[in-house]
């Protein structure tokens, strides 16, 4: 068969286009069931980690999270824990950052006047430079952070006083991005909760 | 240059390594070289990456060589190369989540590597199945020892660590621009300065 006659280039493209992608799309339907898993138990772990409840493997996270409370308000899932005597509040939120949507989970204590933690679900931020909002040392700043005015400042430079936190370096884009999810995520907060008892 | 070197096992080792090393002498794949070397980690698992797909798309090419039309070949290179990129992707979202995520948009852009299409282009293509597997690793190794260089400084520079691991001084003010990809072009400039002496020492010696 003549290799280089027009036929023979149209069946072997479409022939090792079809096998080719056909694997794929098996490998893609075998982890799929896994592929959600994960994502659940990521989400999981991400309201654990916000709400700064320790766990050792997937297993515990799953059962650790058995104990959290969700609630719906408004059409916006609220975990809720008891702490030390104190309500936790963790939701999700969701925002644009310098190149594409920022998830995460906010928890903040009854009286919303404290972060309780920050954590990062998923980003699209530069690897290296904004990417690092994922990584503890940037995160812990949020821990039990107080928010007097009800909003948070991101600043550059080391000190950071009430409702301040530093930015990192090079990724003032991603800093900025943050500062805007975590105040209106924190005024979300304040208007599903607001008129509830803490 | 690969067509006058010797097509063999220690021949192809010592080329891709050093005489024809994708990155210094080829100047290959640099926008990968810019974008990952600020922190070591992810340079490594990118290059992994690279390693994996570079040696089993030479390999697939190499196999399947002779019933590739000339018109196609290209594209059909491009298919198989994509084709491993996303298996990688596929397989480290399901059975490790968190390295996906710390690799994040760099398993996709492996596909744009263009040392993987010049290995396919330049060597799978006129080369047996097993020759083209080793020239696949061989390769890609070159590339990520010249990344894992790059990153080694960087990091040390930007952020004063080591594979995360903070080793520099509190004292120690780091360099932002190191953790900007432009940075890069400073050591990529030095690493070629620097081989580029040695090797013209080499032939005068020769």
């Amino acid at each position: 068969m003549n290799k280089q006659s027009l036929i023979y280039t149209i069946v072997f493209t479409f022939a090792v286009c079809f096998v080719f992608v056909a694997i794929l799309a098996v490998a893609n339907d075998l982890t799929a069931e896994q592929v959600r898993q994960n994502q659940i138990v990521a989400q999981q772990r991400a309201v654990l980690n916000a709400m700064g409840i320790s766990y050792q493997s997937d297993e515990e996270v799953l059962s650790l999270f058995e104990d959290v409370e969700q609630d719906e308000i408004d059409g916006t899932i609220v975990y809720i824990t008891e702490k030390d005597g104190n309500r936790i509040y963790a939701m999700s939120f969701r925002g644009s950052g310098l190149w594409g949507p920022i998830v995460g989970i906010l928890a903040m204590d009854s009286s919303l006047e404290n972060i309780f933690g920050i954590e990062i679900i998923s980003h699209e931020e530069t690897p290296g430079l904004g990417g690092r909002i994922t990584e503890d040392q940037w995160k812990e700043q949020f821990r039990d952070r107080p928010v007097p005015e009800g909003s948070i400042e991101v600043v550059r430079g080391g000190s950071t006083g009430d409702g301040q936190v530093a930015a990192i370096t090079g990724a003032t884009g991603t800093s900025n991005s943050m500062e805007r999810i975590l105040n209106n995520a924190m005024q979300r907060f304040r208007e599903l909760l607001g008129g509830r008892d803490a | 240059m690969s067509d006058t070197a010797p097509k063999t096992v220690g021949g192809i080792l010592t080329d891709n390594l050093w005489h024809s090393n994708p990155i210094f002498m080829q100047v290959l794949g640099i926008c990968s070289a810019l974008a990952v070397t600020n922190l070591l980690t992810n340079t490594f698992i990118m290059s992994i990456g690279v390693i994996f797909t570079t040696m089993m798309s030479n390999f697939t090419v190499s196999i399947i060589k002779g019933l590739i039309p000339r018109k196609v070949r290209m594209m059909v290179q491009v298919l198989i190369i994509a084709f491993y990129v996303i298996i990688v992707d596929i397989v480290l979202r399901a059975y490790m989540p968190d390295i996906h995520e710390a690799l994040g948009p760099y398993v996709g852009l492996i596909i744009t590597n263009c040392i993987i299409m010049g290995r396919a282009e330049a060597f799978a293509q006129s080369n047996g199945p097993g020759l083209s597997l080793w020239d696949g690793i061989t390769s890609a190794s070159g590339y990520m020892g010249v990344l894992l260089v790059i990153a080694f400084f960087r990091e040390i520079l930007a952020f004063g660590s080591l594979f995360g691991f903070r080793i520099m001084p509190n004292w120690f003010e780091p360099w932002i621009i190191m953790a900007m990809p432009p940075s890069a072009f400073f050591f990529l400039g030095v690493i070629i300065w620097i081989g580029k002496t040695i090797m013209n020492h080499e032939e005068a010696a020769a």
